[in-house]
Formats: structure tokens, sequence, C-alpha cells
């Protein structure tokens, strides 16, 4: 029994290959199995080539896994375009359509002989069953079903709601090309069998969804009210999603006629009192700095989401990359501060999201999210989450007194001031981005311009004491350690995990507030630790420069980066640490070598 | 047209006084604020002069009031500020940063003209006689104060040929 | 739409909108007019200065707002508009202002324009057109005349200047007209109507700076060249002729409404407002929201 499968599966953008890894973890998800799956096209808007991987398993995973344990190609030419996103090893087992012509010895998989190759004539299948060969994906289903014994109420029960509206015809062919598919399974069992362990409890209302859905659903379900934005992948379902739903509650989206003007209507906005958003990828973000700027010097709540794609410049805008976060810490002119979150898989993104709601309207900032394409467009198995377990902060109004000879900006203990907007009487006040005494007037003093500058700054002090916003597994004494971020911190999970069963006394870290840098935090995790690595998708490895600013980082703990667009694998982070515990120790054990 | 919305030919005394009034408090305001700009561009010799002004229109002012509540007082008025532009307020654009002071009288000079103006082109239309002749003395009155501000910049010495302007230095950039 | 708030068109006088922050312009600057139009006008429409939100880009013209008493916005440069109508989408019961200078309206802020026309959100735009740019000391802007020499074109500019009213027109605009401090009355009831018209109302005023413009282009020769168009017989239901007069920008000033649409179009938080009550009618919880991604 298997706990754990990972299946890829490749063919031309109209073969429906994402539809049926869309059937299939939803099949998994009503059947209680924890599943993530990503998918990758070519650039073609239709016709491409396109793929799908589909990790099921009977534990929370956090990560779409490493090698394949299935791979179905259903043209080789497709399967071969996205290299090393479907990596065939040793253990996989190869199904593909025999129609396609490639001799099961003559498989374009070089270096790499799979434990077993099946050529299965699914387009064939397909039109027997419903005199198109447009049904090979669900033929595929069938088979899928049929050799792991997955899914298979939960694929049929989704097909009958998917195409039950389309036609009872459609259902009925679809249907048969499914028992074809199960059928030929049965009649061709695998040389080693391969059944699906079940999962281990049922929970009921699993959720199955994606980062941007689940980030949109956050920001409406934290009183969002307003969103304007303009299309760029990989964000651009934030606003798509919200377009069809916020009106339900009284809000409005507008797709402005840039990324300025999108950031700068949800200015605009929050000036007027309510929660707006705006949502970019990295080429966005470098257009919005100066509305962000702004907003941090009107001390305006404000939350904006980069989801982050290879860079610089248009860079590689359907892959991931952990490469924004200096331009999300240190963008604008000036002494710019502003709170920076990343999510780390689908699951907390919500939790993120409202969590950046609620600080930007408890310290009247912007706060940016940092998500990433690999969580923003996988679909992942999500526990039900209890809404009535968050609170919903607003804004801190001014009362009756303090509207009398009403200071927008004056100084508090907590450098946080009441903060009024266009209706409310008495509260009237001049909002700009120019330096300003505590009335809003325009000022070039030096005093109070360290003044404001000191405000803007301590006032995002408490952040740095939040030790729920960081996530700490493993022994607490350990003296090897992994630091990750974002989507690369949920392989890390898995690494640690195999780094236990190894021996390695590991712990590991992840930070969801990337700034302000919670010094105290990292000092306190990196008291016990001799050797560690950063791990994140960036060239630059920009949280371990980050870390070296403002943390005393262990001489031991290095970078662990690389450009993204290339996933890291939990055995690569594994081996890694393994290595330089390795070599520390030779090293340690050479400079105690007695002199000659 | 620097007014709006009166018909000279029916007005009533107390309009005629009403409007006199604030004629006087726009030019007073007026005056006021080009002060200020005055005192704001280090002009301080025609903020001096604009706020002598200032204090002549509320005098004016003041006595057209003492003379309207002797009959018609506690009556409200029906004559209100949106109804005038610029009657004897000199226009913004007669000020200039620098400006002499020979420059701040010549432009309240041409304000007092027209003042007289608008009360000379007022008098043949207006059709009750006491009206007429108030708008009379007030236009008499304008020629005075036109008189007065003459002998004023007689008495002064002539612009320097080098203005406060050539000595400035460079506009700051913002 | 919303009820209408309570207006008192008695209640309120030009000095309720006057702040206590002296204006730094140039003595003889065309702002000042403007600023005495904008008063007298927000005096005659009657709304509470809390219930006006002013918006304005960077620039001497864009100082405006914080000379009033009304809730203020001086934002970044070319940006008023995008934010006013974030402003105005996300509360359309407040009276909602922009203003800015040429250079911050059709130059950095060009591309906005079109989109915040079409969009037709309910708010006044009002450009102080000095075909310069004052407040960085005398540069080309893009309504200057060609062949004008400035400090960044002391050779003259080699580039015709936009046409900001045909601009205007030809984006659809329901509501255009130029003014100047030359004629006092008729710009603040040009501003006053602006305002009235529920759309977006484009008032291009004519606005000479004292210290950077031309001296032939102040207001004393707007006195003596403007040509109002109530005078020449101009029917400002009649877009085309409009659109004829406006070819004539910069040899010809036509002061008082160029165009107004006799049928104003739905704006676009009038739309907003229906989809929400269409859309909300099942008022749907937040705490819900996520009912729709779970897998039966």
């Amino acid at each position: 029994m298997v706990q754990n499968l990972v299946i890829g599966m490749a063919g031309s953008g109209g073969d429906g290959i994402v539809s049926a890894g869309q059937s299939l973890i939803a099949a998994a998800a009503s059947e209680g199995y924890h599943a993530i799956m990503t998918k990758s096209f070519g650039s073609q808007i239709r016709g491409g080539e396109s793929s799908c991987r589909v990790r099921i398993a009977v534990k929370p995973i956090y990560s779409p896994g490493g090698m394949l344990d299935v791979a179905v190609a259903l043209n080789w030419d497709d399967f071969m375009k996205f290299g090393a996103e479907l990596p065939v090893s040793g253990s996989t087992i190869v199904i593909y359509d025999e129609k396609c012509g490639v001799p099961k010895d003559k498989l374009p998989l070089v270096g790499v002989t799979p434990a077993e190759v099946l050529a299965v004539p699914i387009g064939d299948l397909a039109k027997q069953a419903t005199g198109t060969d447009r049904a090979k994906n669900t033929v595929v289903l069938g088979l899928i079903a049929g050799w792991f014994g997955i899914a298979r109420e939960g694929i049929l029960n989704n097909m009958r709601k998917k195409l039950g509206k389309k036609g009872a015809e459609l259902l009925a062919a679809n249907e048969k090309a499914f028992a074809l598919g199960e059928t030929y399974a049965a009649e061709h069992p695998l040389a080693q069998p391969m059944r699906m362990a079940q999962p281990e409890a049922r929970t009921a209302g699993m959720l199955v969804t994606d980062g941007n859905e689940m980030c949109a659903a956050a920001a409406l379900f934290a009183g969002l009210d307003f969103f304007g934005g303009y299309p760029i992948t990989p964000s651009t379902e934030i606003m798509q999603y919200l377009s069809k739903e916020i009106w339900k509650y009284g809000g409005a989206v507008l797709q402005a006629e840039d990324e300025i003007a999108g950031i700068g209507a949800a200015v605009g906005a929050s000036y007027a009192g309510k929660k707006a958003m705006t949502a970019t990828s990295g080429p966005g973000l470098s257009l919005k700095t100066e509305m962000m700027g702004l907003a941090t010097l009107a001390e305006l709540p404000l939350v904006i989401v980069d989801v982050q794609r290879g860079g610089p410049s248009t860079g590689v805008p359907t892959k991931g990359e952990q490469s924004d976060l200096y331009a999300a810490v240190f963008s604008a002119h000036g002494d710019v501060v502003r709170p920076v979150l990343a999510p780390t898989t689908v699951a907390d993104t919500f939790a993120v999201t409202v969590e950046a709601f609620n600080m930007a309207e408890r310290y009247q900032t912007p706060v940016l999210i940092l998500s990433d394409q690999e969580i923003a467009q996988r679909k992942e198995t999500v526990d039900p989450i209890d809404t009535s377990l968050f609170t919903i902060e607003e804004r801190q109004r001014p009362s009756e007194a303090e509207l009398v000879d009403y200071a927008r900006f004056r100084f508090t203990e907590s450098g946080v001031s009441p903060i009024s907007h266009p209706g409310m009487k008495g509260g009237n006040y001049l909002a700009a981005g120019i330096e300003h005494n505590e009335h809003g007037d325009p000022t070039a003093s030096g005093v109070m311009h360290a003044r404001m500058n000191d405000k803007r700054l301590h006032k995002l002090d408490p952040l740095k004491k939040r030790k729920d916003l960081f996530l700490v597994e493993g022994d607490p004494n350990a003296p090897f350690a992994i630091v990750s971020w974002g989507s690369t911190a949920g392989t890390c999970r898995e690494a640690l995990e195999l780094a236990r069963a190894e021996g390695l006394r590991t712990k590991l870290l992840i930070p969801k507030l990337l700034f302000p840098v919670a010094e105290g935090i990292y000092e306190d995790f990196f008291a016990s630790v001799r050797t560690g690595i950063v791990v994140e998708q960036s060239h630059l490895g920009q949280l371990y420069r980050l870390l070296r600013m403002f943390v005393d980082v262990p001489r031991g703990v290095s970078s662990f980066a690389r450009s993204g667009a290339n996933p890291f694998m939990p055995s690569e982070i594994l081996a890694k640490l393994r290595d330089l515990v390795l070599s520390q120790q030779r090293g340690q054990a050479q400079s105690i070598q007695p002199q000659e | 047209m620097s007014t709006k919305g009166i018909d000279f030919r029916d007005l009533s005394l107390k309009d005629a006084l009403d409007l006199a009034i604030l004629i006087e408090e726009e030019a007073m305001d007026r005056y006021g604020e080009l002060a200020d700009q005055m005192d704001l561009h280090r002009t301080p010799d025609a903020a001096a002069f604009f706020r002598f002004m200032a204090k002549n229109e509320a005098k004016h002012g003041a006595t057209l009031v003492k003379r309207r509540n002797q009959s018609f007082e506690n009556q409200p008025s029906a004559v209100t500020r949106a109804m005038i532009f610029d009657v004897e307020a000199p226009e913004y654009d007669e000020a200039r940063a620098f400006m002499t002071p020979r420059e701040a009288m010549a432009s309240a000079l041409r304000s007092e003209v027209k003042a007289h103006d608008f009360f000379a082109r007022a008098v043949p239309l207006i059709r009750d006689a006491t009206v007429k002749a108030l708008f009379t003395e007030l236009r008499e009155e304008e020629t005075l104060h036109q008189r007065l501000i003459q002998e004023q910049l007689e008495k002064l010495p002539p612009d320097p040929s080098l203005g406060a302007a050539d000595f400035e230095d460079e506009p700051a950039p913002q | 739409m919303n009820a209408p708030l309570p207006v008192h068109p008695e209640s309120y006088s030009p000095k309720d909108f006057k702040s206590e922050l002296k204006p730094i312009w140039c003595p003889g600057c065309g702002d000042f007019g403007v600023l005495q139009a904008v008063y007298r006008s927000l005096a005659a429409i009657g709304r509470a200065p809390h219930d006006i939100a002013f918006i304005s880009g960077i620039g001497c013209s864009s100082r405006i707002p914080g000379y009033t008493t009304a809730y203020g916005f001086n934002t970044v440069h070319g940006r008023a508009l995008p934010i006013a109508q974030g402003i105005k989408i996300a509360n359309p019961d407040l009276l909602v202002l922009a203003a800015g200078g040429d250079g911050d309206g059709f130059s950095i802020g060009g591309g906005h324009l079109p989109h915040a026309i079409r969009r037709n959100t309910d708010l006044t735009y009002i450009v102080m057109d000095n075909q310069i740019y004052g407040l960085t000391k005398g540069q080309l802007s893009p309504t200057s005349p060609k062949g004008l020499p400035t400090v960044t074109s002391t050779e003259g500019s080699l580039e015709d200047p936009v046409n900001p009213l045909l601009y205007v027109l030809a984006y659809g605009a329901p509501f255009v007209a130029q003014g100047t401090p030359a004629d006092m009355a008729g710009l603040a009831a040009m501003i006053e109507e602006g305002i009235r018209y529920p759309g977006f109302a484009f008032i291009n005023v004519q606005s000479p700076c004292v210290t950077f413009g031309q001296p032939e282009w102040q207001v004393k020769q707007h006195r003596a060249t403007m040509k109002p168009l109530a005078s020449l017989g101009h029917d400002p239901k009649d877009r085309l002729r409009a659109m004829d007069l406006a070819q004539a920008y910069g040899k010809e000033l036509y002061t008082g409404v160029l165009y107004r649409n006799p049928e104003p179009p739905a704006t676009y938080e009038a739309l907003v407002h229906q989809r929400q009550q269409v859309l909300g009618r099942d008022a749907p919880r937040r705490q819900d929201v996520l009912n729709a991604f779970i897998q039966k």
C-alpha cells in the first residue's frame, strides 16, 4: 500500500489534461485524501502543451512532491517539453498513448529506465466510448482509478456534477470512457501492484482551492470593500474572483487602466475609510512603488498582494520565484518601512491575508503579502477553516473629544493616531505625501521629520514580538537548522522529517513575518545552532542577506538559494544540510589536529 | 460684469445700502488677502499700504452700516456676497511680489476708479430718487478716495530704477 | 441612488470653505481666482465641508485643497484622478473634486484622463492651465506652444502642444468648460455648474503664471481677448460644434460651457450600486465565504 502518490500527466491543450487533474484532486478531497495539484503550460494561448501533477497522500503534505510515481504521456513531444517539471526515475510507472507510435523500449527518456512502461490505446478507447478521441482524459482517470485504487466514487460523482448539466448523452459517453479505462487496468494489472492506502481520518468539509482564491476569499472575510487592480500573471485570479463576488457584499472591483491607477484607486478608497486591496506580480510591484510610499507617509491602511514570479523585469511570468523580497521591504524612496508577510501554503494564505488586513488597520500602513506562483496557482486540499475563530480589526477612529481640534497625526504612545475619513464631521484634514506636523500641515523641519519617521517606524515595533507569525518545528536545542519562507518552506518541512529520520538533530524556522525583522525571535532560534541553511528560490538569497543585515546569523549558517522556475526537492535540501554538517565537522576535526 | 442678479432699476434703499456695505467688505477682505501675500513674499511696504487700505474700507463700511441700521435695523439683508465680483476689490492679478508702494497705490487707485465707474453706470438706471442720491453720493466719495490716494502717490519718491526683483534670489525649487 | 444628504444652500458662505493656511502662490497668480471661485461655488452648492473630498496631484495648483476646509488629499504627480475615483466609488455620497495643473493632468497624468472620463464617476476636475511647469521653475509643459523657449527648451520647444479641450471632448466627457479669472462671475458659475452636473465635469481654467509665464498671457490680456461662447450663440448641446471650436485652443480664448450632454449618462457609481443591489439581494455573510470551496 502506498501512502503517497505523485502523478504527472502531459498532453496537448485540447486533451483536457488539467481538467483530469482537477477531477482527480476534487475526488481525492471528497474521499479524505490530502492532495496538491500544480499545472504548467506552453506559451500558446490555446492548443499548446499542457501538464499537471497531482500528489495524493493519506497524511497532510506541504509541497507538490518530487519524482513522479506515475507518468502519463498522451504524446511524447508534449511530455518532453516539461523537462524537469515531470521528473521520471527508475521507480516511475510510465503510461502512454500507444497511438503516438513510440515503441516501449525507445522512449525519449534519456538515461532513465522506468519501473514499468505501459502503452495503452487511450485514444482508441476514448473513440470507442464517445465517438471522438477527445475523452482521452476520462479514460486516463479510469486507468488511474483502476490501477491505483483511488477516488473512483469521487471521480464519478464529480463527472455527474460537471457534465450532468451539459446533457445526458455527454455524461453517459464519459462514464463509458471511464469504465473502459478501469476495465483495461483490471485486464492488464501492474507487474508490481501499487494501491493507495485509505486516508486515516475522513474530515468532512475539506476545501479544494488555490492560493489566489484563498487570498481573495480571506480578503472578503476580513472586510474588503474595494479592490483596484490590473491583469498580470500569476495574480489575475484574485481580481477575477473578486469581480464575481465582491458586489454581493456591497463592495466594488475596478480593473483600472494600469497598475498605478489600480493601487491609486485603492489608496483613495482607504482614505475614504474603506478596507482596500490591490494585487499584482513583480513588474506591477515596481510600478506601484510610488503609491506605496504615499500610503506610508499618509499612514493609510492598504493591503498589497505580490504573487511573485521569475524576475527581474518581465522575467519568467509563469513560474514562481522568491526574488521580490528586497523590493517588498526596501522599494519606494526614503526611509520607508512596512510589514511584509508571506504565506507558505494555500491553507495558510487565508490566515496570512486576514492578518494582513488586521495589521494594515491597526498600524495604518500598507502591508505587503508576498505570495508566489507555486502557492497561488496550485490546487490544494485544505482542512476546514472555522472563520468564527478569527477576529477582524478596524482602524482606530477618533472619539468625539478627539474631533475637537483634531490632529490627524497626533503623537501617541503607540505611534498610531486615530484616523478620520471624509464624511466624518470635525475630522477634516489634508492628507498628503509631503512631510507634516501633527495637524497634517506641511513641514520642512528636521526635528518634526525625524519625529514622524520615528512614529512611522516604531508604531510597528510590536510586530517584532509576534512569535505566532513564526513556525518552529523540531528540537528547540538542535544544532542544525533550516530556515525558509514562502512555498519553499513547505518543501523544507518535508526535508526536516527526512533529516530527523536520518538522525540529524535539526530544527526548522519558517517566518511568515519577513519585515520588520524580529531580531529577538531569530536570535533565540539561532542560539543553539552551529550549522544551517537558509533555503529560498532567489538567486541572490534575499532572505539570507536580509537576516545578515539585522541579525547575528551564526557563521555556520549559509545560504542555499537558487533562481526560481526550479523548485527545491526535500532530498536536495537534506543533502545540502548533510554535506554542510559533515564538512563543518571535518573542518572542526582538522582544526583540533595536534600540530606536527 | 461685476454683479449678478441685481436689478438696478428697482433697487430699494435697504438693498442699495446692503450692496454698498458688501462692496466695502469685499474690498476690505481683498486688501487683507493681498497684504498677507505681500507679507509671505517679503514685500513689507506694499503690505503696510494694503493693510491701510483694508482699514479704510472697514471704516467706510462701518459708516454705511450705521446708516443702514438707522432705518433698517434687525431687517435681514437680501443681498449676498455671491452677487458681487470685485466691484471695488482689486483683482488678484493687480498684485506682484516685490511691488513697490507706488505700484501698490496705483493698483488701489485703479480699484477706486473701478468703483467710481460702477456707481456712475448704475446711477442713470436707478428709478428711486433716494437710492439715486445715495449712489451719486457713493460715486462722489470714490472720487474723493481717488484724490486722497493720488495725493499720497505724489508724495512718494520715484521708484528706483533697480527694483527689489533685480536683487532677488532665483525662485526656490519646490 | 442613496437618499441625498440634506443640503442648506443658505447656510454656508464662501468663508466657511476658506482654511487658515495662507496660499504661497505668487501674488498675481491666476490660481487665486480659481480658489475664490471654488469657495463661491461650494457655498452655493451647500454641502458641508466634511462631506467634500478635494484631491490633487503635485504642482503649484495642486496645493489648492489645503486652502479649503474640505477633506483634502495632495497626492502624487499625475495621479489625482485614479485616487479621486477610488474615493467616489468607495463612498458615492461624498462631493468629490479633483484639481491639478496642465503638466500634472496632461503629461504624466494623461493616461488616466480617458479612462476617468469613460468611467464617468460624478466628480469635477479643474485644471489650472498655464502652459508651463511653475513649481519646478519654468520648464516646458504639454500645453506650451511650439517654439516656446523655456529652461528645458532654450532653443524653443520642438513639439506641438496637446489640445486638452479637444481630447476631453473626444474622450466623451459629458461636461466641458473653459474659464479664466478675468471673468470671476463666469468662472464661479461654471464650476458650480460642473459640480452640479451628474457625471464627469471637466473645467479648464486659463490660469496664468506670473513668474514663468509669458507676459502677454496674463489675466489683463484675457480680459481683452476672451470670447464668451454664450455671446457667440454657441449651443452647448452641439458636441461637434464644440470640437470645432476646441480646435482653436491656443489661438482663441473661448470661455463658458463648450459642451453639456443634455442626457447625462449613468455614472459609474450608480451602475455599481445597481449591481450591488441585485447581486447582494441574498445578503450572503462574509463569514460563510469559504463554503463555495467545500468538496462534497
